[in-house]
């Protein structure tokens, strides 16, 4: 290991090192600490300009309250989850029956369909933008859910199949020789075999996909006017146009769109890891 | 989907099998990647329930004509028959072969029981065939009691049992075998081979077997196969591979430790013998093999056995004297590495062109001592130094 | 049919299955790109017909002093955000020790990667706001005044990397963790028997077997540069006076707000040129190291 591990007998150089990594941490994340600590506050403390003292009065449950009632944020969060999730299952499909062709068949034009897929996904968002904009309003799909869904999905298999088709390259060759020897089809093959075998591909994948998906903002403001369909992450900035120096609500929007994806990370915190280091370990 | 059938369960296959005793036929298989030939020219007739060991040395194409065999690898030209039906072009899992994988390629998400099943799974054979198939299977190989585990959970030997019962409850024409005993430690390797063997006649199954191991082919072959860059060196049983091969490259791969080889030069002809000679070395007067020609002043490989090197019991009967470098005692038999001067090996067991000797019992000689050595005429092979083909083997065992 | 089916299905099942990958990918990304290539070349509001103008979009471009300021700026962006990587190393470093409770503070540290990017730009208009926001606090704490950061022009620009730079060391981090995780023991421990310490085992034997994430790290920061867009237009509209647009930025106003697709897609077109550069580089090292392995 490197740098060399505090030995467990130097009970006091371990203590003092995880002191000075949290003293470290809470610098890293204080700007994220200032603002849930002003999601906490009262809207007379912001208005009257107190947010760093002791607080008067506590707002916690009327400013997460506000943000849900007084605005469309319930409806921003819903149809978030209404892209993100068939988002991500579509492209768990498609890429795994890209990666799966790509990794097991040598065909001429393969390095260069390979290639394309992780080209693509390099591309800078803008020069797609205006015919991808263009395309949806004619196929009458300009401001819906689906219409980021489709972008979405063809987007992200660039960089999905990339990943899957490493990770089923990575396999033992004789596993696949074995199923064609004992006369499965390659459909029977990805099935009983491939599909178990990359389960926690799959996985990981599937949070690294939530993450990004969730996240993105050009695509929503691109795609999307109403209020009706728009993620959170184009609502919270119509809010922050709306509200100007209401800190305590901004602040608690800003918690509610960064949440769910902190909640997945934490929860599948090995897979997320993984994928996202996959291609880096691997070398 | 098709419901194929994996025979020998179709009728047609039934029929085939007792018409023609050959169940494996390969005429004339080409493999090539580009300007790079893999296999040339590849004939083999195998007959029904024989045990056929492919050797040679790693990149000779043993394993790349297996799995053309398999259908794994696609073949350049020519044709290949099982049980007389042409599978040349068809799909691995209807040629009735089975495979066993050197590193056994059991599916690690199956359990045992579902590993051995899953090709008659894929072929949606109904559910108490499949079980009845891995339960027969399993109750020949003495692993009834591992089905419902995972193949982490099983040791080498265990997972290299799993991965012949795969092959067995497909009951296949023939069975392939990718070097499966490479991956086991030498303990478990021999009780493996004991095993096969036995396996083997209890099926009286045609299987192919491929190895670099001599071990291996040696014990375990009714025909040992002997490639070389792509193309078969000889055919044959062990015995009479090791007696007479047809080359010297046969007679350098099989048996260990390696023949010592020497260059001569034929002194002179008179009749089917001629002498042979060279600088260190009391000439020798060698009967000739059939058709072989030979003159005065041609050169010549001359090859002896380690086995049939001996301690010279006097000064006048050996043929050369050498100095021990090196003694190996492996209990029942003793290795001398020995320079002989200017008698140098060429292509050395030791690589420094000493000559190797066996001798069948324990010996006192040690390192530095100078000893007399004998060659008797009747043990010497001879090679053209052009092709290799053998030009005079040892007398057979008749004349000892 | 079945024997058709049957007889192609070694070419048939892996065709059909890359089919509708291939197709979307193709139709979506990689035509639009090239479309967006054409639509640079004509005089466009989005609804009407479209007038073929040649290069003048480009000409215009040239002579246009915001794009200037925009390319500018993505040179800032480029330049500081080179920090992500040697910082993630360093925190990387920091919290690489197996103690109780490191496994959770370290993912503490990974926060900032999976928080929105628009999340990330409210947090730090927070953080720069005049009188109130943290950076104030901590001015006022040195008997300072903070400037205004976002509304000035000179600071602005740097304001908003230091703020995604944030998300992007996290990242880098991530990588090298992995990476640490990843060393030969048998290296470090030769190492240590040959004296190597500190610096000199870092810079010898360390980093030596990071030269793979660290390749990943470098490509990842330069895409996640040149991507920028989301911070800014959050955090500034480009403002004030477009002080702190980058070209993804100039070229959306344009499009979106002005109406000029063709200008707009004369933009997104340089962008992609500076962009293929790297992607021609990246794509090249990665071909090339998967041929050494097959």
């Amino acid at each position: 290991m490197y740098p060399r591990p505090i030995p467990e007998s130097a009970v006091w150089q371990r203590r003092l090192y995880v002191a000075l990594v949290i003293g470290i941490l809470i610098i890293w994340l204080g700007p994220l600490f200032a603002v849930i600590l002003t999601s906490f506050r009262s809207m007379q403390d912001v208005m009257g300009g107190n947010l760093w003292g002791w607080p008067t009065q506590f707002g916690l449950i009327e400013n997460y309250t506000a943000v849900f009632t007084q605005t469309p944020m319930a409806q921003y969060f819903l149809n978030s989850l209404i892209i993100t999730i068939p988002s991500v299952i579509g492209v768990l499909i498609l890429s795994t029956l890209a990666g799966y062709v790509l990794s097991r068949y040598r065909f001429p034009g393969n390095m260069l369909v390979f290639a394309l897929f992780v080209g693509g996904n390099f591309l800078p968002h803008q020069i797609m933008m205006i015919p991808v904009r263009d395309l949806m309003v004619r196929l009458n799909l300009y401001d819906t859910t689906m219409a980021l869904i489709i972008f979405h999905v063809a987007f992200q298999t660039g960089f999905a199949t990339l990943f899957m088709r490493n990770f089923i390259a990575a396999l033992p060759d004789e596993l696949f020789q074995a199923a064609r020897a004992e006369g499965a089809t390659p459909f029977q093959t990805l099935v009983h075999v491939v599909i178990p075998l990359v389960r926690p591909a799959l996985a990981a994948l599937a949070i690294l996909l939530f993450t990004f998906i969730w996240n993105d903002y050009f695509w929503a403001v691109v795609l999307t006017i109403s209020d009706s369909v728009k993620p959170v992450t184009a609502g919270l900035a119509n809010l922050r146009g709306e509200w100007v120096s209401a800190w305590n609500l901004i602040s608690a929007g800003t918690i509610v769109v960064a949440v769910p994806p902190v909640i997945m990370f934490f929860l599948m915190q090995k897979h997320f890891i993984a994928g996202l280091t996959m291609g880096a370990v691997k070398g | 989907m098709t419901n194929h059938q994996p025979s020998p369960a179709g009728p047609e296959t039934e029929i085939a099998k007792q018409d023609a005793m050959t169940s494996l036929e390969l005429r004339q298989i080409q493999k090539s990647y580009g300007a790079y030939h893999a296999l040339r020219g590849i004939d083999l007739d195998v007959e029904q329930g024989e045990f056929i060991v492919m050797v040679g040395p790693s990149g000779c194409g043993k394993s790349t004509l297996l799995k053309t065999i398999a259908g794994l690898e696609t073949i350049s030209s020519g044709q290949i028959l099982i049980n007389g039906r042409d599978v040349s072009h068809t799909e691995p899992g209807e040629r009735g072969i089975a495979m066993v994988f050197q590193s056994y390629a059991l599916y690690p998400h199956m359990t045992v029981a579902e590993n051995m099943g899953f090709g008659l799974r894929m072929a949606h054979r109904p559910k108490d065939e499949i079980d009845a198939a891995v339960m027969r299977a399993a109750k020949i190989l003495r692993i009834t009691d591992q089905l419902d585990k995972r193949p982490k959970q099983l040791s080498g030997g265990q997972r290299q049992r799993v991965a012949i019962g795969r092959a067995i409850t497909r009951s296949p024409d023939v069975f392939l075998f990718d070097e499966p005993l490479s991956n086991l430690d030498a303990a478990l390797r021999t009780q493996m081979r004991v095993e096969l063997s036995s396996l083997h006649a209890k099926l009286g199954a045609t299987m192919v077997y491929v190895t670099h191991d001599q071990v291996e082919a040696m014990t375990m072959a009714s025909r040992i196969v002997v490639l070389n860059h792509g193309s078969i060196e000889q055919v044959g049983s062990p015995l009479e591979l090791y007696r007479n091969p047809a080359n010297l490259f046969v007679a350098g791969f099989l048996g260990a430790p390696r023949m010592n080889f020497f260059e001569v030069i034929v002194d002179s002809v008179s009749g089917r013998r001629a002498t042979v000679s060279t600088a260190g070395l009391v000439p020798l007067a060698v009967e000739l093999t059939d058709g072989a020609s030979v003159q005065k002043g041609d050169r010549l490989t001359m090859g002896v056995r380690p086995e049939n090197v001996n301690l010279a019991s006097n000064p006048a009967a050996a043929t050369f004297s050498g100095q021990v470098r090196l003694v190996e005692h492996l209990g029942r038999e003793t290795i001398l590495y020995v320079d002989a001067g200017s008698l140098q090996c060429v292509s050395s067991e030791s690589g420094t062109g000493n000559v190797t000797v066996q001798i069948g019992h324990v010996t006192g000689v040690s390192n530095d001592t100078t000893i007399g050595l004998g060659i008797a005429p009747r043990d010497v092979y001879l090679f053209s130094s052009g092709d290799g083909r053998t030009i005079s083997a040892r007398k057979s065992i008749l004349a000892d | 049919m079945t024997n058709l089916w049957r007889r192609h299905r070694w070419w048939l099942t892996p065709t059909l299955l890359i089919m509708p990958a291939a197709i979307l990918f193709a139709v979506v990304i990689l035509a639009s790109s090239v479309e967006s290539l054409w639509i640079s070349l004509h005089e466009w509001d989005g609804f009407g017909p479209m007038r073929w103008i040649g290069f003048d979009n480009y000409r215009e471009l040239f002579n246009d002093p915001q794009f200037y300021v925009s390319l500018k700026n993505n040179v800032i962006w480029l330049v500081m955000f080179m920090l992500a990587p040697p910082l993630g190393l360093a925190i990387a470093l920091l919290v690489n020790q197996k103690i109780r409770g490191m496994r959770f503070l370290k993912s503490l540290f990974f926060i900032p990667l999976v928080l929105a990017s628009v999340a990330v730009g409210v947090v730090f208009s927070w953080v720069y706001t005049p009188q109130f926001g943290l950076l104030a606090i901590i001015f006022r704490f040195f008997g300072a005044t903070a400037p205004a950061v976002l509304s000035d022009e000179h600071f602005v620009t740097f304001a908003v990397v230091t703020a995604a730079l944030w998300p992007q060391t996290a990242f880098c981090m991530v990588l090298y963790l992995a990476g640490l995780n990843n060393l030969s023991e048998d290296l470090i421990g030769a190492g240590r028997v040959d004296g190597a310490k500190g610096w000199n085992m870092l810079r010898h034997i360390v980093l030596p077997q990071l030269t793979q994430v660290t390749f990943i790290a470098i490509a990842v920061t330069v895409v996640g540069a040149l991507r920028s867009f989301d911070i800014i237009s959050v955090m500034t509209s480009g403002g004030p006076f477009g002080s702190s647009s980058v070209l993804a930025y100039q070229m959306f106003e344009q499009s979106i707000f002005s109406y000029r697709f063709g200008y707009g897609a004369a933009i997104a077109s340089i962008l992609f040129v500076i962009m293929a550069v790297f992607i021609v580089w990246y794509l090249t090292r990665i071909i090339r190291a998967e041929e050494r392995g097959a």
